[in-house]
């Protein structure tokens, strides 16, 4: 029944596609679209009584076929996915009811859907590869799609990078391919020997995906992506697709012997991105990009979740991030579509009740304050943490509050009244409701330790902006063309692969 | 773009033995080299050369957008739903046809239907591949 969860979205997305061209009514393409969208749901209900769940696609033999699973690692990134793309259909009806090819966005969308689900579900790194791909490719289609000036740009970076790591990946998988005769991730791990060669694949593997997720030093296409794509497309870049590559990082995981060493800079890596993100969002003026930088610093808790080996912690707090980040792109993309601006300083959510609390209560459980979604995942990452590093996550969330301080200090700051869909505003508000429940649910209570920290982030936002940091305008620019941009970043990425590779001799 | 007599005498010769060529990769593909990929894009070639010698304008009076549109988007349906109907005989994408001596082209059941929708596919999406790209070359 697994590979059900792909195929009902796949059908959806030609039959949309088919329906376009055929040039019947929007509002024909639309229903299709939605039940596309849903079809997956339906069947999820279905199996989601056995859970831990096996199967090998069109029955064949192990070895041979293809196997999809469903289990403890990736039912929450599934479920993730799942309700962040429900939200997601309903507010990119409304927001792309006006746009010209609008049977074709509908169309990559559901195609996107299809890839990530199939990436979730499979054991198979090859399979996986194939899927991840079908979402990166309608990635760069629906932010080339985007009207604003530089998303052509931006996407074509994201191309050129994302594809580069694209077949380093393949290239690593047919290494390990080679040495064990095997691309299912259960016999991998049966048949293989530690050797030289499996360490140059783990090497460019995880160096592949870590720049498909957008870790600190390889982050460089990330905010330029993410902002520049339309909103809700943004919410699904920035909350479900770069989790795609960390479930290929926890396959990795499961199936290679890596070494000690390898694992600590990973670690290195994952510290570096989140205090990076940091930085960066404390001075970014730009709403979108903040919330892309914002990104990439919690993209950073999950690798690190990866690096510790604490594999519960790391899927929890992808899940969490996933509901929370979508969420916070789509009240974002509200405001923005009512106020016609993206800078944080003209931006206000006072004439809107619901986006104001909203907004509040995803601000709060990013940074990890119960009884939100976010403190559950924190606290599973914190187990088993030595004490030092435990003590680095607690300033890295105070840092986190304070740039998202700053951002509600903005938006409560200047007054303008608007109207915002009631399309656009009710999917984030009830994702922000749903990340309140699950922290309930999860048995989070309301912690006084967080008061302190909320309490250090005001008072910190205080300090910097005494000190005028935040109100400077920082801007910074490599280089004009958009050639020279990608040859600086290949050299970084490359690098980078020299660096991971030369950790195992 | 319209190349010189011959070019045109030749291609239009040629193009007709391409896509029975093509019908051959796509139906006997499970038994001799070949297969749905390589038949959509030999299927591509023989517009493609129509294209080159005769021009982007004149060949798409013939090989309409919408229609070329309607192959590709009925054969993907086509190919997902044959994995579908498979889930009444056991499970996604299962051969629910194999009949016939080994070697015949009906012991492949399904895998022929496989390569023909796909080979379709292929061959209707590189025609929409050039007909986007020539349309920001032509100028004649």
């Amino acid at each position: 029944m697994i590979p059900l969860l792909v195929a009902c979205p796949l059908l959806f997305a030609f039959l949309v596609s088919l329906f376009d061209v055929l040039g019947v009514r929007a509002k024909i393409t639309r229903f299709l679209f939605l039940t596309g969208a849903i079809s997956p749901w339906i069947v999820f209900f279905g199996i989601r009584e056995k859970v831990p769940l096996d199967e090998i696609v069109g029955g064949y033999a192990k070895t041979a076929g293809i196997q999809v699973s469903l289990d403890y690692i990736n039912v929450y990134f599934m479920l993730a996915e799942l309700i962040l793309f429900f939200a997601v259909s309903i507010y990119s009806i409304e927001y792309f009811s006006k746009h010209r090819k609008n049977g074709k966005i509908y169309s990559l969308l559901l195609l996107m859907h299809t890839g990530l689900l199939g990436a979730f579900i499979s054991r198979d790194l090859f399979n996986y590869y194939i899927y991840m791909e079908i979402a990166s490719v309608s990635a760069f289609a629906l932010i080339a799609i985007s009207e604003e000036k530089g998303a052509k740009r931006a996407a074509y970076k994201y191309l050129i990078l994302s594809l580069t790591a694209s077949y380093l990946f393949v290239f690593a998988v047919g290494m390990i391919y080679l040495k064990t005769g095997y691309l299912n991730a259960e016999l991998i791990r049966g048949s293989i020997l530690p050797s030289r060669e499996i360490d140059v694949a783990a090497g460019i593997a995880f160096s592949a995906l870590l720049l498909k997720a957008g870790v600190f030093p390889l982050h460089s296409w990330l905010p330029d992506a993410h902002s520049k794509a339309p909103d809700p497309v943004s919410a699904l870049l920035s909350g479900i697709v770069v989790k795609v590559p960390v479930y290929g990082m926890l396959l990795l995981y499961l199936s290679l012997p890596l070494t000690k060493r390898f694992l600590t800079v990973l670690m290195v890596v994952a510290f570096a991105s989140i205090f990076f993100g940091i930085v960066l969002m404390i001075v970014e003026r730009n709403i979108k990009k903040f919330l892309a930088y914002s990104t990439v610093s919690q993209m950073g808790y999950v690798v690190l979740g990866v690096s510790t080996s604490n594999i519960l912690g790391s899927v929890y707090y992808a899940f969490a991030h996933a509901l929370i980040k979508g969420a916070l792109f789509l009240s974002v993309g509200a405001l923005i579509r009512a106020q016609r601006s993206k800078e944080i300083r003209n931006l206000s959510y006072r004439g809107d009740a619901i986006l104001m609390l909203s907004i509040l209560i995803l601000s709060l459980a990013i940074g990890g304050v119960s009884p939100f979604v976010g403190a559950y995942g924190k606290s599973l990452l914190f187990e088993g943490m030595k004490k030092p590093l435990e003590y680095i996550l607690y300033i890295a969330g105070i840092g986190t509050l304070v740039a998202f301080t700053r951002l509600n200090y903005y938006l409560l700051k200047s007054r303008e009244n608007f109207n915002a869909y009631s399309l656009q505003r009710m999917p984030p508000f009830l994702l922000s409701l749903l990340v309140l429940a699950l922290g309930v649910y999860y048995g989070q209570r309301i912690d006084y330790m967080d008061f302190v920290l909320i309490v250090s982030a005001v008072i910190g936002f205080v300090l910097l902006r005494r000190s005028g940091i935040i109100e400077k305008d920082i801007r910074y620019r490599f280089s004009k063309t958009v050639g020279e941009e990608i040859n600086i970043f290949m050299t970084v990425f490359l690098l980078f692969t020299l660096f991971l590779l030369l950790q195992n001799f | 773009m319209k190349m010189s007599t011959v070019v045109r005498t030749t291609t239009k010769l040629i193009s007709p033995f391409l896509v029975t060529y093509a019908v051959y990769l796509m139906v006997y593909g499970h038994l001799s080299p070949g297969g749905g990929f390589q038949a959509g894009v030999v299927l591509a070639v023989s517009v493609i050369l129509l294209i080159t010698s005769h021009g982007y304008k004149k060949v798409r009076k013939r090989f309409k957008f919408k229609e070329v549109g309607m192959i590709e988007n009925i054969s993907a349906v086509f190919l997902v739903s044959l994995g579908l109907i498979g889930f009444m005989f056991g499970s996604f994408f299962y051969n629910f046809l194999t009949k016939g001596k080994f070697g015949s082209v009906i012991s492949g059941g399904i895998i022929p239907l496989f390569n023909v929708s796909i080979g379709l596919k292929v061959g209707a999406a590189f025609t929409f591949v050039f007909y986007i790209l020539l349309r920001w070359v032509e100028s004649d």
